[in-house]
């Protein structure tokens, strides 16, 4: 799987390619130059698309795409939020828009599901150790053995297979689960029940204990 | 009062007190020259029959008309002098009582004496007078009918720039693409009014975008380091040699970039909420909004062993699918945060209104302060201090007046939906 990260921000450009660089193959480019080069020559999975760049528009990149048919997928990354920005780049062709700023996990999750939606045809598990998650059937398999999550549930455990092996800020998770409306200390103590319900459901049915607790930081899933 | 009736009114109170005056002095001169005239009639008469008498030393033959007649009197005791006197008689040739005028004066023929009367009806000259005096007061009546038309049609043509300008800058907005450009009039005041008017918009349009388009860099500047710290420590979180206490602090850094990012968002909002960057005019279903809106809080109510009671009916607005969210979210959260543990929410909808109200613990609000921003109830309250406000902006944009209130121990906001909205 190879991503091409278009970011002007040295610091931010950085950051993302070595999130994603232990699930991709990342390369990275900082102006619109370098990235009109790099589309032309290669193609990738999926695009992380900053659409303000010093010295081009992230959209002319994202039109220039879509008017060559490349299947790239793109992600918007953007410090603008606005409702009409949004819908203008995703009428343009972008798959997904991020507003900045973001956690790395959910800009990885979006990642995820760009790739999944463009190259397994319909095929769509995720596969963590022995934990398989079947995405249309919301269904989680542990050892052969069917888990009974709630949605809420589903939907962490998700956040985990996708980010295995990262540590996942309460906040991250928070934010992922019931997005940027609920800033309340209280959201910890539902994903404190949350992971304890999954723990206990993982290990009912077979599996090991594979989500470890950081210092309060926040959780992480680890496999082999 | 508009000025025109204002003038009006002293115009034609001043008029008509000067026409009043000017017919009564009128009627007095008139009634004093025709007076005299008569009065020189009758002394004519009297000289006449004076002379007569002098001449043949007997009276004269007396001829009587329906206006004028005299009557002599053989008396001992004549008046001294003569004199001239008005008074209502019955007039035997009319056969009606009128007003006449009388000289009456003495004379002497030989060794006798008369009285003599020479009498003349009032009549004519009372008619003469009637009738000038009508003619003047229809003519006054003219007169400020006259005025009263020109001062409506003239006056108020040449008001309408006026209030034309008046409508311009009612609608105006600092916000708005264009300063206002108001036109040249006829008239000089207006005229500088509005070339007034358009240097003083020109320099609050000046003012105003230069410092949006400041508020709007600055915003757009801080939200890269935000993101770029927030990045980083994702990063940092996947090192593993952490230990208790730099986790801890790293904890606390990432909290505060959040609270931080929240901030930021929350400001960039209200400032595209102030340049009235939304359209309202989309057809929402407000109740699917808000029930979508209490199913996301439900762990969160029953976290807090809240209550919450709701009454929801169909409503469809006019509005802003995006902003109603923001609404009903930032109501929702705010309310559930001012909750105690084990308190109630009432929730109520129609397409009239939306009221929330919920357990109040430390007595009413000051009403004059809840919308204002950075106002917090409690100084460690978590919120940004900013969510009310949005609020209340997404209420003005939308012409929905939210109210606040206090009874029976709750906190009640309550947002009308205003007639246009409503479908």
């Amino acid at each position: 799987m190879k991503i091409l990260i278009i970011e002007d921000e040295l610091s931010l450009n950085t950051s993302i390619t070595q999130y994603l660089s232990s699930a991709y193959v990342c390369e990275s480019v900082y102006t619109y130059k370098d990235a009109l080069d790099k589309i032309d020559r290669y193609d990738y999975d999926c695009i992380v698309l900053d659409i303000m760049l010093p010295d081009g528009s992230g959209l002319k990149l994202l039109e220039y795409l879509k008017a060559d048919r490349k299947t790239d997928g793109v992600i918007i990354v953007s410090a603008k939020d606005s409702l009409d920005d949004k819908l203008h780049g995703l009428k343009l062709g972008a798959d997904d828009y991020l507003t900045k700023p973001f956690h790395l996990s959910e800009l990885s999750m979006r990642v995820e599901a760009i790739i999944r939606r463009r190259n397994m045809n319909g095929h769509s598990t995720i596969i963590a150790g022995n934990l398989v998650m079947e995405m249309h059937e919301k269904s989680a398999v542990i050892n052969g053995k069917s888990l009974e999550l709630t949605q809420k549930e589903f939907q962490l455990l998700l956040y985990f297979a996708v980010n295995k092996n990262k540590v996942l800020s309460k906040n991250a998770i928070a934010q992922h689960l019931w997005g940027d409306d609920m800033d309340f200390a209280e959201n910890y103590d539902f994903i404190y029940t949350h992971i304890k319900n999954i723990r206990r459901k993982m290990m009912q049915a077979g599996g090991e204990d594979c989500i470890r607790s950081l210092y309060g930081m926040g959780y992480k899933l680890q496999v082999k | 009062m508009k000025l025109l009736a204002k003038y009006n009114r002293v115009n034609i109170l001043v008029t008509i007190l000067i026409f009043l005056l000017g017919n009564v002095a009128f009627y007095c001169m008139l009634r004093f020259i025709l007076m005299r005239q008569l009065d020189k009639t009758l002394h004519g008469e009297e000289q006449e029959i004076e002379g007569y008498v002098q001449q043949h030393r007997q009276l004269p033959d007396i001829q009587n008309t329906k206006e004028q007649w005299i009557t002599i009197q053989q008396t001992n005791y004549p008046p001294a002098k003569p004199f001239i006197k008005s008074s209502l008689q019955f007039n035997e040739h009319k056969q009606e009582d009128e007003w006449i005028r009388q000289l009456i004066f003495p004379l002497a023929i030989e060794a006798k004496s008369y009285t003599i009367t020479v009498s003349k009806s009032q009549m004519e000259t009372e008619d003469m007078i009637q009738i000038i005096i009508a003619l003047t007061i229809s003519m006054i009546g003219l007169i400020l009918l006259a005025n009263y038309i020109v001062n409506r049609k003239v006056i108020s043509r040449t008001w309408m720039s006026f209030y034309a300008t008046i409508a311009s800058i009612k609608t105006y907005r600092a916000s708005s693409k264009q300063p206002l450009q108001l036109p040249k009039d006829k008239v000089d005041e207006f005229s500088i009014l509005n070339t007034g008017l358009n240097e003083m918009t020109a320099r609050i349009h000046h003012d105003y975008s230069t410092l949006k388009t400041f508020t709007e860099n600055a915003a757009h500047e801080m939200q890269t380091p935000v993101a770029v710290i927030r990045s980083k420590i994702d990063v940092l979180l996947q090192n593993n040699l952490w230990d208790e206490k730099s986790a801890e602090q790293l904890l606390g850094i990432e909290q505060s970039i959040n609270k931080l990012a929240k901030l930021h968002q929350s400001l960039l909002l209200l400032a595209r909420l102030e340049n009235r960057q939304f359209v309202t005019n989309e057809e929402i279903r407000f109740d699917k909004i808000l029930e979508d809106k209490i199913a996301e809080k439900t762990d969160l109510l029953h976290s807090k062993e809240i209550e919450l009671y709701k009454d929801i009916k169909e409503t469809v607005l006019l509005f802003h699918p995006h902003l109603a969210e923001i609404l009903v979210n930032n109501l929702l959260s705010n309310v559930i945060r001012y909750t105690p543990k084990g308190g109630r929410i009432n929730v109520e909808l129609s397409p009239g209104f939306f009221s929330v109200s919920n357990t109040a613990v430390n007595g009413a609000l000051d009403e004059n302060k809840i919308f204002q921003r950075f106002y917090k109830r409690s100084e460690n309250a978590e919120g940004t201090g900013l969510g009310l406000a949005i609020v209340n902006e997404i209420c003005s944009i939308a012409g929905f007046p939210i109210q606040y209130r206090y009874h029976d121990k709750l906190h009640q906001f309550t947002i009308q939906f205003s007639n246009e909205n409503k479908l």
